[in-house]
């Protein structure tokens, strides 16, 4: 059998602001996961860093390491290579006053 | 119930299809019609069970609000913070639909198959939902609702060109109020133009309003004693598309009338034909998420 491999969409044309996150992600089940995170609109303000955070509940998170710049332009994408996370996964980002971006945040999963 | 097939099988067929069934570890908690369209047990992937989309043209803004929020649903063991993995019925994981934390949030997951056939089909399940365990008490009231629909309409040739969608949802809560009911709907929001090309249109057929009691739908189901303890429902739903009406409704041991049951119906659209969708959905009431956990699903018809 062909393993399992599956694509989420967490987060699509939301606008991020202040903190910022995507919605919780079980994982368990795969070994490996990337995070494309894509500017669906031109970027407002400084660009800023994002960065992957892992639980153990889904309620509670931790950085898990991993960090990379938000996409600076339109159409621009970021992406974030994960390989020992447990279950639970999110990208996080904090924007400045008056800083914005809105994200398609896609979740790729492969057994 | 029980529906009959057009030409019934004779005995000893029946026979053989019913013990082949009840000796299968997998099938044998299910009552399938003779030709079984999918059966799906999420231990070997999400099985079909996408996110449900809104239309949209040129920019995703032009996606209703009520699409926009929904999300990917996903694998689960039922992983709790205080207990661990609760696991389905017979593998580790069931699917998951989760909400937004935000009061009357909802999440949908859907399957899209087209039918080969207008006649009885028969959807199975077996589910169960819980608010997410954030806070240290029962939280019974906390999940608004879970239930499903099918999305139809008939052949390219058939006189009943309707685009019709059953919709069934067991109301569990509404603003802190524990109703535990089944509910139907009737009627969708407006029909809407997406873009300007002329060729998509929404609506949005899962809003919060127009739900109606189903006679008799009164049902308090296994919730259990903490937010992470769970136990799985079977839930069984016939309908016709020959004649596009509803045949039953079972939940463990109850079996409700459906005579005063109806769907949505909505004129015929022009790229759907033998459509034949079914989707998932939760909602909940208060600023948590809620979660709908399906262990498995077994879609048959009689064909």
């Amino acid at each position: 059998m062909l393993p399992e491999n599956f694509t989420a969409v967490v987060s699509r044309n939301e606008c991020w602001r202040g903190e910022a996150a995507s919605e919780p992600y079980e994982a368990g089940w795969a070994r490996e996961a990337i995070f494309f995170v894509r500017a669906l609109k031109e970027p407002v303000g400084p660009t800023t860093t994002a960065w992957i955070e892992v639980s153990p509940d889904g309620m509670r998170w931790l950085r898990e390491g991993t960090e990379f710049p938000m996409p600076d332009k339109r159409d621009g994408v970021a992406m974030a290579r994960l390989a020992h996370f447990g279950n639970w996964l999110r990208v996080a980002a904090h924007f400045d006053d008056g800083a914005e971006c809105t994200v398609l945040v896609t979740l790729h999963l492969k057994a | 119930m029980k529906i009959q097939a057009p030409n019934p099988p004779d005995t000893l067929t029946e026979a053989m299809r019913l013990a082949l069934l009840r000796a299968d570890p997998a099938l044998s908690r299910f009552d399938p019609l003779p030709r079984i369209l999918s059966f799906d047990d999420f231990s070997r992937g999400h099985c079909g069970w996408s996110q449900l989309v809104g239309n949209y043209e040129d920019d995703l803004d032009t996606m209703l609000p009520g699409y926009a929020q929904h999300t990917s649903a996903m694998l689960s063991t039922l992983g709790h913070w205080d207990a661990g993995s609760h696991g389905g019925m017979g593998s580790s994981y069931a699917l998951k639909v989760a909400t937004r934390p935000v009061p009357g949030a909802r999440n949908v997951a859907i399957k899209r198959h087209t039918f080969r056939k207008r006649g009885p089909i028969r959807f199975e399940m077996y589910f169960t939902f819980k608010p997410e365990a954030s806070e240290l008490k029962l939280s019974e009231t906390d999940v608004r609702s879970v239930g499903f629909l099918f999305d139809l309409q008939g052949g390219d040739k058939d006189s009943h060109d309707d685009r019709v969608m059953p919709h069934l949802r067991f109301l569990n809560a509404l603003d802190g109020q524990h109703l535990q009911k089944w509910q139907y709907k009737r009627e969708t929001e407006r029909i809407i133009p997406i873009g300007t090309d002329n060729k998509t249109i929404s609506h949005y057929h899962l809003a919060s309003e127009n739900w109606l009691d189903l006679p008799g739908g009164s049902q308090r189901l296994c919730y259990n004693e903490v937010p992470t303890k769970v136990n799985w429902t079977y839930l069984c739903f016939d309908f016709d598309l020959e004649s596009m009406t509803a045949l039953g409704l079972r939940c463990n041991d109850r079996s409700f009338d459906l005579s005063g049951f109806d769907s949505i119906r909505i004129p015929a659209m022009k790229n759907l034909w033998c459509m034949l969708n079914f989707a998932l959905f939760a909602e909940t009431d208060v600023a948590k998420r809620a979660f709908l956990y399906v262990d498995s699903i077994c879609i048959s018809g009689d064909f």
